[in-house]
């Protein structure tokens, strides 16, 4: 019987760090709940589920690079030009889809340069998106004088505010994201090549592992990802601003360390992520529903993420 | 100076010494002694419980039970700092160093000499640790930086270091593993210093020509337990191994599997100053080897033949064809692969299972629809497994669990899956167990049997006499010569790595 559960369990792929990250989530809603009454109606579910999605859809891109032992700092800039540029095109009447396509361009774009930058000319991840984050924003401020692009029309809006199963639209598309994400971590040669740059360099490129290819495909997919989350905060705001995505890269950042992944490279879950987003999502929510000021909410973000660390390393031992 | 009362009492002491960890059992009842002035082996396979030992002494574990004397005082090693005080200084395999810091710094690191408590008196420190340093090797210059130093160097700075504190019983492991010939002779005329002034020196290797030229007395342990204390000078290299791995390993001869057909010729590749006009013909069903001093530039010559990097001049001819291998993608495809010295670096991706390390290559050929058919990597990673007697058979199981032997094997499965015709070993036995040394040896001879070409760089003469069909042998980044079988021996082997020239 056991076996069996065990065998079924590894089949699912479930880790013991997703586990613990679950764990700690329960706990977290048990806290919540028996504070508030609110915290457990399905509408302040769904609610941190949305509020989680965009943090969702940048820590899935984020993982990734991290598994591959970078890091994009730039995804906050690069969704604020996708908004831009694309709001600005939807302002001059250019149909939704052109527009949408238009927004994951520029991400690809984005992503492509980091990973140019970073494959081929072999620059450091962080100074490479810090140095891109500064230009991406600056292009944004340019390119609109700093001016957000207000009124976006109702048709584009519309398309995120519906609901498909009692679920908003952003949070499908979160989940169908995560599952392709985890389809291409676990069972696809880019998914492993991922693995195994980030694992060991070395040994990858002498495996004949595409290392340049692996590298610069994992910052498209952060870019793209990042340009989806814009395009889901406009129709959410009605607006695009240059100044959107403020620190987005350190959410992520903090959702995927939370989920198990490590800064190290090589290692990492797209389910632990999620997890790690919904954990930062649910105590916002929590605490804002017991009149916590911002100021405390932010103390508890960092006493989580330094907690779900020490966690890590008590669970594994030392080295 | 010793009087003779002390000099009865053996340096160091251990008695029934057994340290447990949770399901294995690393060290049972372990007891011997080491005077001053005696260097004492510790040999055993990997996992013999060596290493424990050491750090036992070393104060970073503790023991379950048992005693440790020294002068026939009990002492307490709790911590490593307790041990520090007792005397006691362990030279680590991989030198624990501040690169950026001078070596008179590195020498006083973590108790430096001050002035007044407060400042740090560097003119004394580096006085006090030029005396030390010219009895030892007067070619280190206390101001240099460490990075700057030879391996060597480094390891005669930590026992210089082991000196400032007045050590009495230094313990060194595997302090050959990175070492030249030449090097080596350098830290025998240490250990004999070391000796003059009574110090007991405890020396952990796998080196046993090495042991046996440098000790007098050793230890053999197996499995965590003592097998015997042997007198080197009366006991045979061939016994002790037998005593270590607990069985006799039976070699096979060597046996000749070279067709006529040639795979791969090489002509005139140079890279920079660091591979210089090499050419060579490879045949199928040859082991040929490429034996030389360390730094002589095989490993290089290896990276440019795999395309990891690329030659500035010369020709590769593949089936007599010139090809040039952008990256060692292009390598791969054309059937030559690389089995790293350095598995760690190199080698492995440590935190994946097996079954993912092995199929890595062969990929692109195991999908459909873009997805991984993990049935079919999983049959057929777990059939070349069996072949090469992998154990345990969990290729589910991260690699960097294995032994460095078994994680050989699984790299060597990666390329037979990648159907590679051509393969380079790069020291294929380093840090490998003595009884997994034989199984290696036969697997290469298989290879070579089933038609598959062999380049086996080797800095172990016995292997390559063991296993070459032909040797070519080099010497600062250039070839010194080539040897048939007929002409294979040590001697000719070393004469050409050390003097360029064949000594009849």
């Amino acid at each position: 019987m056991e076996d069996t559960l065990i065998t079924r369990l590894k089949n699912m792929d479930i880790s013991w760090r997703d586990m613990g990250t679950v764990a700690g989530l329960i706990i977290m809603v048990i806290v919540f709940s028996s504070l508030s009454d609110v915290f457990l109606t399905q509408r302040n579910l769904v609610n941190i589920l949305q509020q989680s999605s965009i943090n969702c859809c940048i820590a899935i891109g984020m993982t990734l690079v991290i598994i591959s032992g970078g890091i994009d700092l730039s995804v906050g800039p690069t969704a604020a030009l996708a908004a831009v540029l694309s709001g600005t095109l939807l302002m001059a009447g250019y149909p939704v889809p052109v527009v949408i396509s238009t927004a994951l361009a520029v991400g690809l774009c984005c992503g492509l340069l980091n990973g140019v930058l970073i494959a081929f000319a072999g620059l450091q991840p962080f100074i490479v998106t810090l140095g891109t984050l500064s230009l991406f924003r600056a292009l944004a401020l340019i390119f609109t004088g700093g001016n957000p692009v207000l009124g976006l029309p109702n048709e584009f809006r519309q398309l995120f505010a519906s609901q498909i199963l009692g679920l908003p639209v952003p949070v499908i598309v979160v989940a169908v994201l995560a599952i392709t994400a985890t389809v291409l971590l676990k069972m696809t040669p880019l998914g492993e090549y991922i693995l195994a740059v980030g694992g060991n360099e070395e040994a990858a490129r002498v495996s004949g592992v595409p290392i340049e290819r692996t590298k610069v495909l994992t910052y498209m997919i952060s870019g793209g990802l990042a340009s989806l989350a814009a395009i889901i905060l406009m129709a959410r705001l009605g607006a695009a601003e240059p100044t959107l995505g403020n620190l987005w890269e350190l959410e992520a950042i903090a959702a995927s360390a939370i989920g198990g992944a490590s800064l190290m490279g090589g290692k990492g879950s797209i389910f632990g992520t999620i997890l790690g987003a919904i954990v930062l999502g649910a105590m916002r929510n929590g605490l804002t529903l017991l009149n916590v000021q911002a100021f405390y909410q932010l103390l508890a973000t960092g006493i989580i993420i330094i907690l779900a660390m020490l966690v890590d390393r008590l669970a594994r031992g030392r080295g | 100076m010793p009087n003779d009362a002390q000099s009865k009492e053996y340096a160091i002491t251990l008695t029934n010494i057994s340290k447990g960890f949770p399901g294995v059992q690393a060290l049972e009842d372990v007891s011997f002694t080491v005077a001053g002035g005696e260097v004492h082996a510790l040999l055993g396979e990997n996992g013999a419980g060596k290493s424990t030992l050491l750090k036992i002494l070393s104060g970073i574990y503790h023991a379950d039970s048992g005693e440790i004397k020294m002068n026939g005082k009990h002492v307490d090693l709790r911590n490593p700092k307790l041990a520090k005080q007792a005397g006691i200084a362990l030279i680590h395999q991989e030198l624990q160093q501040v690169p950026e810091l001078d070596v008179a710094q590195n020498m006083f690191l973590g108790n430096p000499l001050t002035r007044f408590g407060l400042f740090k008196d560097h003119a004394k420190m580096r006085q006090k640790a030029k005396a030390l340093l010219t009895q030892l090797d007067p070619s280190i210059d206390v101001r240099t930086k460490i990075k700057n130093l030879r391996v060597a160097q480094r390891q005669i700075v930590e026992i210089a270091k082991a000196l400032l504190v007045e050590a009495t019983v230094i313990a060194m492991d595997e302090p050959t593993s990175s070492l030249t010939p030449i090097e080596f002779e350098k830290l025998v005329r240490v250990i004999e210093q070391l000796k003059a002034k009574n110090v007991a020196i405890i020396y952990v290797s796998h080196k046993l020509d090495e042991v046996f030229r440098v000790a007098s007395q050793a230890t053999i342990l197996r499995d965590g337990k003592k097998i015997g204390d042997v007198d080197l000078s009366t006991t045979s290299e061939d016994a002790v191994v037998n005593m270590m791995v607990g069985r006799s390993l039976d070699i096979p001869p060597h046996e000749s599997h070279i067709q006529n057909e040639v795979v791969l010729s090489v002509d005139g590749l140079c890279r920079n100053r660091h591979v210089q006009a090499i050419s060579f013909e490879l045949r199928r069903g040859e082991v040929l080897g490429v034996a030389g001093l360390v730094g002589s530039g095989r490993t290089e010559l290896a990276r440019l033949i795999t395309g990891v990097d690329r030659p500035t001049s010369g020709e590769i001819k593949l089936h007599g064809a010139m090809v040039s291998f952008s990256d060692a993608r292009k390598a791969i495809a054309a059937g030559i692969a690389l089995l790293p010295e350095d598995r760690k670096k190199e080698g492995i991706i440590p935190l994946r299972s097996v079954a993912s390390n092995t199929a890595l290559p062969s990929l692109p050929k195991l999908t459909r629809a873009g997805i991984i058919k993990n049935r079919e990597v999983a049959t057929r990673v777990s059939e070349l497994a069996r072949s090469v007697n992998l154990r345990p058979h969990l290729i589910e199981r991260p690699i960097r669990l294995f032994s460095g032997g078994n994680q050989q094997k699984a790299i060597l499965c990666r390329w037979l899956m990648a159907g590679s015709e051509i393969l380079i070993f790069d020291e294929p036995t380093r840090g490998i167990d003595v009884g997994a040394k034989g199984e290696i040896y036969r697997l290469i001879d298989r290879l070579a049997g089933e038609g598959r070409s062999i380049i086996m760089i080797s800095s172990e003469l016995p292997e390559i006499l063991r296993l070459c069909d032909n040797v070519i042998v080099m010497r600062a980044s250039a070839m010194a010569g080539k040897l048939s079988r007929a002409e294979l021996s040590e001697e000719a082997v070393m004469s050409l790595a050390i003097t360029g020239k064949l000594v009849a």
